[in-house]
């Protein structure tokens, strides 16, 4: 009892102890010198100057270290709203890697701390801050005629939820298939258009001697990508996955797997642990033919390796015989939304803004590579030789779909469909890797 | 001098700072952490109870658990008998060598002090194929490719799959100089009486290292064990650094995963129940090795 | 150190001879990744995938200016300084004063409370990383310099208290009781008895303490955002992470985050080790 006394006094002289600690700290001698002087340098909070609202915007890549052409090109849109706005506005980046990114973002955002405007894809991530109201709603900011200047109002479509829109599309990438002319050209392969044809024009660069295709496993989504085209190529409807009317083990899951598995044989061999920068610098520095990835890729590529630009050449994904339509694209855009706590809307709508004007738009397609989602007028002639022939993919594409991962019911989801495709890959019969993302659907989503 | 001794004020305002933080940073939220475990909890909504349901989800369903309690446990045994046997042999070795003991000793700890962020990165391209020793075998034209030697972080076959044996050899080379210097110490105060008795009575160095080197240095032994096992079963920063779990979540251990449930996917519930399990693992063995291995002081 | 009493024979040195051998090798095994990542470091990046272990033929100091300005590991290290200063004089303060009242101060629940000190060794940090997390961030936390060093100075105190309770308890009654008797206050006893007395000992929790703070990542990782504010492990960390590519110089960004350790621990290896050695022996 008495040792509970101690301990309650103990903790009420909690307020008081540590207003002692200062002084305590001074008295025993020299060996301890005072703690008091190093604390504040800790505690640099960030005021804001006089009148400048300060904001965040959270990123995926690291704007100083990258050599991604797009990186640089937001790095640009950062330099020129901070020039421009200078004693007005101020923004700052948090930047993480890729891999990492909804994680601290997640962070954030459970510390209330969600940056004033964060890129992110539309899909289940975006669910993520939709419905628990952390994205803002952004329709009043785009009545200004801002919404104009887009190319159709279908490029809002993956932000818009019960007709309100959360998220401003950047740009739009299309995955497809990037090839070196020069490996293909000197094994005699043709460019395929179907299943059976890229089989061949694999065997016939191993043949020669070449590491037919790149790939990263580590990086699941990327092997994920290719099982997503495959399964959409087979037929699959994503639809009826989710009402029930057909499980994974459809047919069409199930051929997609043991495509996979034709296709691993043709892999680099470091196929499971290699990330996708370290599959993608496999490519552009010529060690495989074939990359299978979105158009992103192309200002990697030729920030990473211009030279590779002329040897560089893309086909769309080939078609399954007796398959689906094989002129649908995975297509994807970076997106941007705002934190509904956000103190200062003005500012950050302000910045969005420039990631959307001609320079920025420009750039995206001349340097970057990527599709310009605004009318912007863009000089062909610069802009890399690959965005032509995805462009030219693009226009004839009779549709669209999202990534796999990022069309399913949640971000979970997506994670388990990836690791399935992982696991078949690495070896797992195809039986047992499916039923974990039925396993999934039961438990959490039928 | 008694009363001063019990002077309350003075002992409270001692040990309260300690005391207080102690409860405030550890004890309490230990206590949350199991409130949490039992709830679904995504840290946007409040925490809302749900019994058992997290620990039955974890210990039966998920397939990434059952991987990462066995990559730790199997690094908990692989650590505590590796360094055990590592710790004593180096031990042995220094204590009997009579030149450049203190440099071997330093060379050998000095892993311990530096980041095992840093050195896990280190690692990783050693046994990255285009880079590390694959390449060096390949430059001596052991392979003819770097591809074509042991894929050392990314092979999976076997129970125990080759990158796990990889980080744990690592953990070894980063931590045995730890264990080292602690029976180092140990045999270095056992008194020379004892050795001297028994190489009259005709035990020659081996001999006398086991019967009386061992037994007498055994309560550090337990120490030394406690500390390998708790250290093992925390692991992340190696392992986060050479596979981040990979290939497709084989490296996964149970740090790892809570890191991921907790930060990733936003379940604070699950991952509580995950930091719970990791918590009794940890108190287990500390009991276990202080049962079995420990056992009465003997007087040096 | 036990002497050898067996006379040198035949048998003797060869098996010291193996010995040495066997010793030798493994400093190798310690030794040869670090000087591996040092030459690396200097290496062009091109050549350095043609042949990884050629010698540099030229030396691309460059690497490291990329690596220090555009991995922030500059400002990464002064983070990771005030951290653990901050935390080193606050643990070493805190944890011996509450080792000095259970270690000579006569109370019923000092056993308990040694007890309970001693439990926080045997926790691990990823148990409250998520209400720890949710607590501070809160109270805004998250994302300060201030919210990694109160739980490394939490989690600094189990061993700082154990080794230092060691240290007070070898303090000789009769000092004590000479300074009571010339009529000094429980603290003055305390500030100019106890304290300097225990010198090795803070030497020894210190240096624990300032290396296990120095390279932990899991907290600062889930704690820091800012770029500015993150510390050496989490900033290498990230910057090797994303530019998979450019090894040079991430091997730059290695050898900058170990170097500095590495220097200290040459200078005072000797102290240190004995150091390391006395507090985990003591304890």
């Amino acid at each position: 009892m008495k040792n509970f006394k101690r301990v309650l006094a103990s903790i009420l002289s909690a307020g008081m102890m540590l207003g002692l600690l200062a002084g305590c700290a001074a008295a025993p001698a020299a060996s301890t010198p005072a703690p008091a002087a190093e604390a504040p340098a800790a505690e640099e909070a960030a005021p804001a100057e006089d009148g400048v609202q300060e904001i965040t915007w959270m990123f995926w890549d690291d704007l100083e270290a990258t050599s991604d052409l797009i990186s640089l090109g937001y790095k640009d849109v950062v330099d020129r709203f901070n020039k421009d706005y200078e004693g007005k506005y101020h923004v700052t980046p948090i930047t993480t890697n890729l891999e990492e990114y909804y994680s601290k973002l997640n962070a954030l955002v459970a510390a209330n701390q969600t940056p004033d405007v964060f890129i992110v894809s539309p899909g289940p991530n975006l669910d993520v801050y939709v419905n628990p109201g952390v994205a803002a709603v952004l329709d009043d900011y785009l009545a200004d005629g801002w919404k104009d200047t887009f190319t159709s109002d279908a490029v809002f479509s993956g932000g818009t939820y019960d007709g309100k829109i959360y998220a401003i599309p950047l740009n739009i990438a299309a995955a497809c298939v990037f090839y070196n002319t020069e490996m293909f050209e000197k094994a005699g392969a043709e460019v395929p258009t179907n299943w059976t044809e890229m089989l061949d024009a694999c065997e016939k660069l191993q043949a020669a001697g070449y590491t037919p295709i790149t790939i990263s496993a580590g990086t699941a989504w990327c092997l994920s990508m290719v099982a997503g085209y495959l399964c959409d190529r087979n037929g699959l409807d994503l639809d009826k996955i989710a009402s029930h009317e057909t499980d994974w083990f459809d047919d069409k899951v199930v051929n997609a797997a043991n495509q996979i598995v034709e296709l691993s044989k043709y892999f680099q061999k470091t196929a499971a642990g290699d990330d996708n920068d370290i599959a993608t610098a496999a490519f552009y520095n010529e060690e495989a033919a074939i990359l299978i990835q979105g158009s992103w890729a192309i200002g990697q590529i030729n920030g990473a390796n211009p030279e590779f630009e002329d040897k560089c050449g893309v086909f769309q994904f080939p078609a399954i015989e007796g398959g689906n339509d094989p002129n649908r694209l995975i297509a994807k855009s970076d997106s941007l939304a705002m934190s509904s706590a956000t103190k200062y809307p003005e500012a950050s709508i302000a910045f969005m803004k420039y990631f959307t004007d001609d320079i920025a738009q420009r750039y995206t397609a001349e340097k970057g590579g990527k599709i310009p989602v605004t009318k912007v007028e863009y000089d062909a002639a610069v802009a890399p030789k690959e965005l032509a022939y995805v462009m030219d993919i693009f226009e004839n594409a009779s549709g669209t779909f999202g990534f796999y991962n990022e069309s399913l019911a949640d971000t979970e989801a997506g994670s388990t469909f990836d690791n399935a495709f992982v696991e078949i890959f690495l070896g797992t019969p195809i039986e047992e890797a499916l039923q974990e993302i039925q396993d999934y659907y039961e438990a959490n989503v039928w | 001098m008694d009363k001063l001794l019990r002077n309350k004020k003075a002992i409270v305002l001692f040990v309260a700072p300690a005391f207080i933080l102690f409860t405030l940073v550890l004890f309490i939220p230990i206590l949350q952490s199991v409130y949490y475990s039992f709830c679904d909890y995504d840290a946007l909504t409040p925490p809302k109870w749900v019994g058992l349901d997290n620990y039955v989800k974890l210990l039966t369903k998920d397939k990434t658990m059952k991987i990462a309690l066995k990559n730790s446990v199997f690094f908990m045994i692989f650590s505590c008998i590796s360094q055990l046997i590592m710790g004593l042999v180096l031990a042995g070795f220094l204590t009997n060598i009579r030149k450049g003991r203190n440099l071997f000793k330093n060379i050998y700890y000095l892993p311990c002090v530096l980041s095992s962020a840093a050195l896990g990165l280190l690692w990783m391209f050693v046994f990255t194929p285009k880079l590390g020793i694959n390449a060096m075998l390949t430059s001596f034209g052991v392979f003819s490719d770097p591809t074509e030697g042991p894929l050392w972080l990314m092979d999976i076959k076997g129970y125990i799959i080759l990158p796990m044996w990889v980080i744990a050899f690592v953990a070894l080379w980063q931590y045995v100089g730890q264990s080292m210097m602690l029976y180092m110490a140990q045999i270095s105060g056992i008194s020379n009486d004892l050795y001297e008795a028994s190489y009259i009575d005709g035990c020659g160095k081996g001999k006398s290292f086991i019967y009386i080197t061992l037994p007498l240095i055994r309560p550090m032994v337990a120490t030394a064990m406690s500390l390998n096992a708790i250290g093992s079963l925390k692991f992340f920063d190696l392992i986060y650094n050479m596979t981040e779990g990979g290939p497709n979540h084989r490296t996964e251990v149970l740090a790892t995963h809570l890191y991921e449930q907790g930060f990733k996917y936003f379940k604070y519930g699950y991952a509580s129940a995950i930091g719970v399990v990791l918590l009794v693992l940890c108190l287990l063995m500390t009991f276990l090795i202080n049962k079995f291995v420990k056992m009465d002081n003997y007087e040096m | 150190m036990n002497v050898e009493y067996g006379k040198p024979n035949t048998a003797g040195k060869v098996i010291n001879v193996i010995i040495y051998i066997f010793l030798i090798l493994l400093a190798a095994v310690y030794l040869l990744p670090l000087l591996w990542v040092v030459m690396t470091s200097v290496k062009d990046d091109k050549i350095l995938m043609i042949s990884p272990w050629a010698f540099p033929e030229q030396l691309m100091w460059g690497n490291y200016t990329f690596a220090w300005t555009k991995g922030h590991l500059g400002g990464a290290t002064l983070n990771s300084f005030i951290v653990c200063v901050v935390t080193l004089v606050l643990s070493m303060l805190i944890g011996a004063m509450a080792a000095f009242a259970i270690s000579r101060m006569r109370w019923k629940g000092s056993k308990l409370m040694m007890t309970y000190f001693l439990t926080g060794m045997m926790i691990p940090v990823h148990c409250v990383l998520i209400p720890l997390f949710t607590k501070f961030a809160g109270v805004k936390l998250t994302n300060n310099l201030v919210g990694l060093i109160i739980p490394y100075l939490t989690f600094s105190l189990p061993i700082t208290i154990f080794i230092m309770t060691g240290f007070f308890d070898s303090i000789p009654d009769e000092l004590l009781e000479a300074a009571c008797i010339d009529g000094c206050t429980i603290y003055k006893i305390f500030a100019t008895i106890a304290l300097p007395l225990a010198k090795t000992g803070f030497m020894v929790t210190g240096l624990m303490t300032f290396v296990a703070n120095w390279n932990e990542l899991l907290l600062a990782m889930v704690f820091i955002s800012d770029e500015s504010k993150k510390t050496l492990p989490v900033s290498l960390t990230k910057f090797v992470g994303p530019y998979n590519t450019n090894y040079a110089q991430m091997f730059a960004a290695i050898v900058i985050a170990i170097v500095p350790t590495i220097v200290v621990y040459c200078a005072f290896a000797n102290q240190i080790v004995e150091g390391l050695t006395a507090g985990a022996v003591k304890g």
